[in-house]
């Protein structure tokens, strides 16, 4: 006789949590939790950020449980829930993030050569563009989400994404390059 | 600065994920006292507000239909009053 035990579903374990269950969403929570805090650290500055992003995201998840139909996964769910939150986090804090300075940003040097001064000289570039060009450049080019996903996480249509691309790429060459001549 | 400069830049961005293992230490147990208090949390009044929107409309409809009852009924009543005075004239001889 088999000795493993088989996992709960998200299905059972969304259930589970609409009857009350809290344990079952915190199982919940844990199975998704990498993902969703994988995408939030891209916008967020700290931790405490970080937390703060994930935990409105859950939240919300929590209280539009019962609108889940179960006709996508959960975590395309979630993910939607998650990238939406985020630009609404993008949205409040937008004017902090405009007035970063470069200060401890090298740049001219090659970002291949360190991936984390990469990530914070776009960071920094990013911040700099517009709230929806930033959150269509994260996903594509960061999260490698298609144009397919990335229309349908925020809900905007795939050519409407093409464009922001489109517009989120030249914006950053431009900033990047005026920076740069500094 | 061309595309693939730009390319490049993404490539190392995305090589270097920020750790989140500090951040999701102990979510759960946060996440789950969060939820408690917005639970506990008395409904706002917007929301009431929402909830109650059929009882509203069933409200508007009702009314509207008793107000437009009423005026066919005054209406009627109206029209059958001319034709009273109307009869009564022809009877007798319309002063």
């Amino acid at each position: 006789m088999s000795a493993q035990i088989d996992e709960p579903t998200d299905q059972r374990l969304i259930q589970s949590t609409l009857a009350g269950d809290d344990e079952a969403f915190a199982t919940l929570v844990a199975r998704h939790k990498r993902k969703i805090f994988g995408i939030a650290a891209r916008f967020a500055r700290n931790d405490a950020e970080l937390q703060d992003i994930c935990q409105e995201i859950f939240v919300k998840a929590y209280l539009k449980l019962k609108s889940f139909r179960g006709e996508a996964p959960f975590e395309h769910w979630l993910s939607r829930i998650a990238v939406r939150s985020c630009y609404d986090f993008l949205r409040a804090t937008r004017h902090d993030r405009e007035n970063v300075p470069l200060d401890g940003i090298e740049l001219g040097t090659q970002p291949s050569g360190n991936a984390e001064h990469a990530r914070e000289l776009l960071q920094w570039a990013m911040n700099r563009i517009s709230d929806d060009q930033r959150l269509v450049i994260t996903l594509l080019e960061l999260e490698e989400r298609s144009v397919r996903e990335t229309a349908e996480l925020t809900g905007w249509s795939e050519s409407n994404v093409k464009v922001r691309a489109f517009r989120a790429r030249q914006a950053l060459k431009r900033i990047l390059e005026t920076s740069h001549e500094r | 600065m061309n595309d693939d400069q730009l390319n490049e830049l993404f490539r190392a961005a995305r090589t270097s994920r920020p750790d989140t293992s500090r951040a999701e230490y102990g979510f759960e147990t946060r996440l789950l006292a969060a939820i408690r208090e917005v639970r506990n949390q008395p409904t706002p009044w917007a929301t009431v507000a929402w909830r109650l929107m059929p009882v509203f409309a069933a409200i508007v409809v009702v009314t509207g239909a008793w107000s437009y009852n009423v005026q066919s009924q005054m209406a009627a009543e109206a029209t059958l009053g001319t034709g009273d005075e109307a009869a009564f004239a022809g009877l007798f001889g319309g002063e």
